[in-house]
Formats: C-alpha cells, sequence, structure tokens
C-alpha cells in the first residue's frame, strides 16, 4: 500500500465529511421543518465541518509537497473552481461564526436567512468540487 | 514498551521510505513530433504518445511551454495541437497522480512553428 495513497485518502475522508455536514447540515436545518430550537447546534455543526473543508483542503497540498514537492497542476477552469470552493468555505465559516458570536437574539427570519445562505454556499462548494476534480 | 516505540518508528520509517524506492519507474513516450521536428501552422498537429502511467501515476497533462492545455485520460494516444504561434514551442507530457500532482515521469519535445 502506498503510504501517500493512504494520506490522500483518510484526508479525503474527513473532506467527504465535512462536505456532506456542510451541505446536508445547513438543508436539514430548514427543511422539511424548521428547526429553530436546534438552530445553534447545526450551526456549530457547520462551523466544524467548514473547518474540516479548510484544513482537509490545505492537507491535500501538504501531501502533494511532502510526497512529490509540488502542488496539484491545475487547469485554468480547475483554479477557478478552487477559488470559487475557497470562497465558499471560508464565507460558510464567516457566516456560521458570526451566527454564533450574534445570533441569539436574531429574529426568525433572520436565522432563515443564515440557514439558506449556508445551504446555498455548501450547493457551491460542491458543484466548485466536481469542476475541480474533473477539470484539472 | 520501548521495543513497541522502536516498532512504531521503523514501521512508519518504512512506510515513509516505500515511495522513494518506487520513484522513477513508469514511462512516457512521445513518438509524435520528433524532438526538433519543425511543424507548419496551417497543418492539423497532433501530439502521438504512449504513456506507463507506474504505481503512482493515474493519468497525464499536456504542457505547451509549461502551460497545461490538456488533460488525457487514455494512456495511449493522440492530443490535437491548437494553432500553436509561430516560433519555438516545448511540448510536454507528465504522469500526474490522482491529485493532479506531476509524480516526476515526462517526456518533453522542442518544435519549431513555421
Amino acid at each position: 500500500m502506498s503510504p501517500e495513497n493512504l494520506v490522500y485518502a483518510l484526508t479525503q475522508v474527513v473532506h467527504n465529511l465535512g462536505a456532506v455536514a456542510v451541505a446536508g447540515g445547513a438543508a436539514f436545518a430548514l427543511w422539511p421543518l424548521q428547526r429553530p430550537e436546534y438552530a445553534r447546534t447545526f450551526a456549530w455543526l457547520l462551523l466544524g465541518a467548514w473547518a474540516a473543508q479548510i484544513v482537509s483542503g490545505g492537507v491535500f497540498g501538504l501531501t502533494s509537497l511532502y510526497y512529490y514537492g509540488e502542488l496539484p497542476d491545475l487547469s485554468g477552469i480547475a483554479m477557478a473552481a478552487l477559488a470559487l470552493k475557497v470562497l465558499a468555505a471560508l464565507f460558510g465559516l464567516l457566516l456560521a461564526a458570526v451566527y454564533l458570536l450574534r445570533g441569539r437574539a436574531w429574529p426568525l427570519p433572520h436565522v432563515k436567512y443564515t440557514f439558506q445562505g449556508l445551504t446555498a454556499l455548501g450547493a457551491v462548494a460542491l458543484t466548485a468540487a466536481a469542476f475541480l476534480r474533473w477539470f484539472s | 514498551m520501548r521495543f513497541k516505540h522502536f516498532f512504531s518508528a521503523f514501521g512508519l520509517g518504512l512506510l515513509l521510505a516505500v515511495p522513494a524506492t518506487t520513484l522513477g519507474q513508469g514511462r512516457v513516450s512521445i513518438t509524435a513530433p520528433p524532438d526538433g521536428a519543425t511543424l507548419d501552422a496551417l497543418d492539423e498537429n497532433r501530439l502521438v504518445y504512449e504513456v506507463d502511467p507506474g504505481p503512482r501515476g493515474d493519468h497525464v497533462h499536456v504542457y505547451i511551454d509549461n502551460r497545461e492545455v490538456g488533460i488525457l485520460r487514455k494512456l495511449k494516444g493522440s492530443y490535437l495541437l491548437e494553432t500553436p504561434s509561430t516560433g519555438k514551442h516545448t511540448l510536454c507530457v507528465r504522469v500526474v497522480n490522482k491529485a493532479h500532482v506531476p509524480v516526476g515521469i515526462e517526456q518533453c519535445v522542442q518544435v519549431t512553428v513555421k
């Protein structure tokens, strides 16, 4: 078994679970029933999941640097997809953090907008990931 | 207990050292255009290649003057070179892994487009 493949695979496990949580967690907080009483719990989940996405994304790069001394060779489309994914992750992390810091007193519609935004960011990140995967 | 530490460290070292022994396996062969060829800009110029990706490679990227222009998932075939500008160019085929990182197996040819 090739060790770099093991490292890539374990990193991919974290990345995949993070992807499930950022998209599914945000959507589940809204649908099929809104669950305002659990909003903060979901926000913590999403904060952790976005952080896991960012860290595991960085570990992919570090693994390549460690084993090959190079970062992945990305085409223009893949680079744009990566930039979009990174932006979605940063905004997702920020939005979840702002909600956790300031959201206790927010009216219900604002909480709903927050989770709608988080769902949209999750969808953007997953869509960008597909382009990153196949246009590299 | 010390033995356990020794074997853990030894095992980890072995695991990390293994890829170094597999470096360099695999091969890229560009059969056309030949190195030093002169290409006519008005012709349909194809880069013909054959790749053995080795244990660490997955697919290949094509480069013109160090700029990635194509992703090839077939290990043997050809790639249409989009009308390169006149002058000297370097065409390269590099094997990359699943994460799109070059694994150190490549071949390059120099061509002149007129």
